[in-house]
């Protein structure tokens, strides 16, 4: 009796808590490593006061927001205000129970997973519930009564549609690849192939990438809060704590894409190349560091894409969505559906024909340097009239 | 090959090779406190005017737009016996100056007796009725009451 109150009790409670304190602390030091990172790329210093070269900047911001005046606007619908950024950081922390940061380790003489719980639907369970966490966005801009707000949460409902679809088909294409929904089996899978799912998933892992980033509202589709053009979009209305709220969810998803994209196309906490054994010596480091430094490179790559894209026009992002995503989505599912028929070796050459042709494909896109406009110079007339 | 360029996102790549590459580069900010750069040579700053040259022609707070220039003069005798004017008040009203520099432009003399090429810019006061209201005192004893620019070169 003692045994299930342990494991099916204590455990999960002492993950839960850990679970949600490291995230929100993280976030917080996300913050810093983002607007570090930034003004690394931008030839610029960022935060560099507090602390040692700003090291606590992400302290002094906390503190700040939790004690900044909660403002209400007059006409809002007061109910809805107060739970829209509830309806939004439940969801993204929820989805931190499925996500799997390492295999099974002993603490203290018990043995236990390092993740919560391993459910034989996770993939489908991380779609549905990052997916409710858009009523907050949208419920959030309704209930401002403000138009930046409403327009803002408007924006992120047409992107959420139009970008769920080509990330469903991504995501897809591993289920045929992995033969399961669990997570944790997806990375078995992954060990048992010795393949990372990357290598016939290029074009799965470009879908889910693009998808992810723009549901996770970043830049260069930040639309729902486009500073430039709608103040902050669907919190415009919001401060002090509530605020964080929104701020929370934003690394939350961040880091929950990216686990995902670790997880389906990285192998998770394996190491590179899982079943060769001249590279065991990669073993000392451990699984949940992998797991850990991977998502830390996605994390990399969401902040390098902020501060290099400018922001997609409304037309041009559903355009994006709908005439490139979703049919290449399609073909995608179709031509890794034809492979996973070869199981592992139908796999293994697609993998190698995608890996090629992509790496062909740089080489020769680069090595040609791209046509410069000639349109202008052709319509200027060459010579003056006397 | 603009079809293999599009199909490989060359633009989107290069994009994030360029970002990439400029990411070591030391930062080009001047972190303002500690360091300063020096204004350029035609920029406009704090008045000065030196009392010695100044012929007391009033030109300059004639040529001001907004009249914030205050000049009072009596004639005196000096020892030869030839009468020289003598400044009572030299007033600028700084708080409201707009810093287009025609006083400069009007002053007759050479060099110029009342000038703004001081390149300095902290300007910054806790009480702007006192200390942006410059009399012939603060006027002359510049650097007593208002720091004196000095460039802060980066490490």
């Amino acid at each position: 009796m003692s045994e299930s109150i342990l494991y099916y009790g204590v455990i999960p409670a002492i993950k839960a808590v850990v679970i949600v304190l490291v995230m929100a602390t993280a976030a917080g030091v996300l913050t810093l490593f983002e607007r570090r990172l930034l003004a690394l790329l931008q030839v610029r210093k960022g935060p560099n006061r507090v602390g040692w070269e700003g090291s606590l900047q992400w302290v002094a911001d906390t503190f700040k927001l939790l004690f900044k005046e909660d403002i209400v606007p007059a006409k809002a619908d007061k109910v809805v205000h107060y739970l829209a950024p509830l309806f939004i950081i439940i969801p993204a922390m929820t989805v931190f129970a499925v996500l799997p940061w390492g295999p099974e380790v002993s603490f203290f003489g018990i043995k236990t997973p390092l993740y919560a719980m391993d459910v034989n639907i996770g993939l489908l369970f991380v779609l549905a519930v990052t997916t409710i966490g858009i009523y907050g966005v949208i419920l959030a801009g309704w209930s401002s009564n403000s138009k930046y707000s409403l327009i803002g949460g408007l924006r992120s409902a047409a992107q959420l549609i139009s970008y769920e679809v080509p990330m469903g088909f991504a995501v897809a294409a591993i289920i045929v690849m992995g033969q399961t929904l669990s997570l944790v089996e997806i990375i078995e899978a992954q060990k048992r192939m010795g393949l990372w799912f990357i290598f016939p998933g290029l074009v799965a892992f470009f879908l889910y990438f693009v998808s992810g980033v723009a549901e996770t509202n970043r830049t260069p589709f930040d639309l729902p809060e486009a500073e430039s053009e709608l103040v902050a979009g669907f919190h415009t209305e919001y401060s002090g704590f509530k605020w964080s709220m929104f701020f929370l969810s934003e690394y939350a998803n961040m880091v929950t894409v990216s686990a995902i994209a670790t997880t389906l196309f990285f192998g998770g906490w394996l190491r590179p190349f899982p079943n060769v054994a001249f590279l065991s010596f990669l073993d000392f480091i451990p699984p949940i560091i992998w797991f850990l430094l991977k998502v830390s490179f996605f994390m990399f790559v969401y902040i390098w894409f902020r501060g290099t894209f400018p922001r997609y026009r409304f037309d041009q992002l559903m355009a994006l969505g709908w005439k490139f995503l979703i049919p290449l989505s399609l073909g995608n599912i179709v031509l890794v559906a034809i492979a996973a028929l070869w199981g592992k070796t139908g796999l293994t050459v697609l993998g190698t024909i995608l890996t090629i042709a992509f790496a062909a494909g740089i080489f020769l896109a680069f090595r040609v340097p791209p046509k410069r406009l000639t349109v202008i110079e052709k319509s200027r007339p060459t010579e003056v009239p006397a | 090959m603009s079809l293999l360029n599009m199909v490989m996102l060359t633009d989107i790549f290069g994009g994030l090779k360029l970002t990439l590459t400029h990411a070591g580069r030391p930062a080009d900010t001047v972190e303002y406190p500690e360091r300063a750069k020096e204004p350029s040579e035609r920029f406009r700053g704090m008045f000065k005017l030196d009392e010695e040259r100044c012929i007391k022609c009033t030109l300059c707070a004639i040529e001001c737009p907004i009249n914030i220039i205050y000049i009072d003069w009596h004639s005196e005798k000096n020892e030869e016996g030839k009468s020289v004017k003598v400044l009572d008040r030299f007033d600028v009203d700084m708080k409201r100056c707009m810093f287009c520099g025609l006083c400069e432009d009007a002053c007759p003399t050479n060099p110029k007796s009342i000038w703004l090429k001081t390149k300095t810019y902290e300007l910054s006061t806790y009480e702007r009725n006192e200390a942006l209201y410059l009399d012939i005192v603060k006027l002359t004893s510049w650097d007593s009451n208002v720091k004196p620019f000095t460039p802060r070169p980066e490490k």
